[in-house]
């Protein structure tokens, strides 16, 4: 038999468990903010690696471990594209040589003190593509590009209002890559490490 | 969307669906999971606005980022995710704005079925009581006992181990008894 306790907190969680009343037109706000939004749509890389019950044979083991050992070298080979040294706005590095694990980002002032510009650097010699992601675009992988400069830099600066900003850069379109040198973000909404650049110095 | 309309399909289907450009198929989850989560976030955040802005962005930023679902069919916990995240940052802004933990009028009686006095009253408390948990206790008390998840399911949500999680509920209990003690008992 449950004792009082049990019982109290049985009660307290079958009110709890009551449906709540929102907003009618709730379901009708959502997908108007989402009309104009182009369709998410998973990308070749995506539904490559996307996750599958698979059954094989001894000889197909032998195939699979081949294709990991593959994968790994081809790991290996990207290594070196990792975050460096921002150099400062309009300053590019010099040479490839600077520190590698001292990835970061630049601030300088624009006109008005709400707006500033923000520069993102990466330094990913092998990228073909490397764009920039976070919560001020909304994660969309295809509207913050980084154009490569000079040396294995990709850069990109863009405006920000004042405020705290989750960001990590997109490698090839596959490759999460969160600023080694900058915070990490606490908690990131899909399970990906990423990064944490404050702007303005007012955000907490 | 018309296709899969009045049809029992599976998130993964949905999520497909959504995936090969139909984007009004999302209609489909947001109506799915649009009551359960509204629930879970008015509890979190205490009031209306809050709850449906958060629920709004979660739903936002799961059609966005669809593409990295990466098992469709766990679609549902996979929002459940994003949606506690979006919590934590509502009451963090709100703490930071109020310092205060609201309930209003419109969460107190937004329950779905009619109150008579008494029982008005009991929800009144226990809508108070849960206010004045710390949110991270609150926030594992509405998982496990509410929402009804494993605290396996739980720790794969929210990152959180699942001795640390079970410390919460059972503090988040104590507390609860300790601040409804005499209206129970009454």
């Amino acid at each position: 038999m449950p004792d009082h306790d049990d019982l109290m907190i049985a009660r307290i969680t079958r009110e709890l468990k009551q449906p709540v009343l929102i907003d009618p037109s709730f379901d009708t706000r959502v997908m108007a903010q989402l009309r104009d939004d182009r369709a998410p749509r998973m990308s070749p890389w995506q539904w490559l690696v996307r996750p599958r019950s698979i059954q094989l044979s001894p000889l197909g083991g032998l195939g699979v471990a081949g294709a990991l050992a593959a994968t790994i070298l081809l790991a290996v080979s990207l290594r070196d594209a990792r975050p460096a040294v921002a150099p400062p706005m309009g300053e590019m590095p010099a040479s490839a040589t600077a520190p590698a694990s001292a990835g970061q980002v630049a601030l300088a002032q624009a006109p008005t003190a709400i707006v500033q510009t923000v520069q993102f650097v990466l330094r990913a010699p092998r990228a073909t593509t490397v764009t920039l992601v976070g919560d001020f675009n909304d994660w969309d992988t295809a509207s913050t590009p980084l154009q490569r400069a000079a040396g294995d830099m990709w850069t990109v600066t863009i405006p920000l209002t004042a405020g705290r900003y989750t960001y990590t850069f997109v490698v090839d379109g596959k490759r999460w890559v969160a600023d080694p040198s900058a915070p990490r973000a606490p908690a990131d909404d899909f399970g990906q490490a990423s990064s944490v650049v404050t702007v303005g110095g007012s955000a907490s | 969307m018309e296709g899969l309309r009045g049809m029992e399909v599976s998130d993964a289907v949905v999520v497909q669906r959504v995936l090969a450009g139909d984007g009004d198929a999302y209609a489909l989850l947001v109506g799915r999971y649009r009551d359960r989560y509204a629930r879970f976030a008015m509890h979190m955040l205490g009031n209306r606005d809050d709850a449906e802005e958060a629920l709004q962005d979660a739903f936002v930023r799961g059609y966005r980022s669809l593409a990295r679902c990466e098992e469709p069919e766990k679609f549902g916990p996979w929002l459940m995710q994003i949606l506690i995240n979006r919590c934590r940052t509502a009451g963090g802004r709100r703490l930071r704005r109020d310092r205060t933990f609201v309930h209003d009028e419109a969460a107190i009686a937004s329950a779905a079925t009619g109150h008579p006095g008494d029982q008005r009253a009991w929800r009144e408390e226990i809508l108070r009581a849960l206010e004045q948990l710390d949110p991270l206790q609150r926030e594992a008390f509405l998982l496990k006992h509410v929402e009804d998840l494993s605290y396996e399911e739980m720790a794969e949500l929210t990152g959180v181990g699942v001795s640390a999680l079970k410390m919460r509920v059972k503090r988040a209990c104590d507390r609860l008894r300790e601040l409804l003690q005499e209206v129970f008992s009454a």
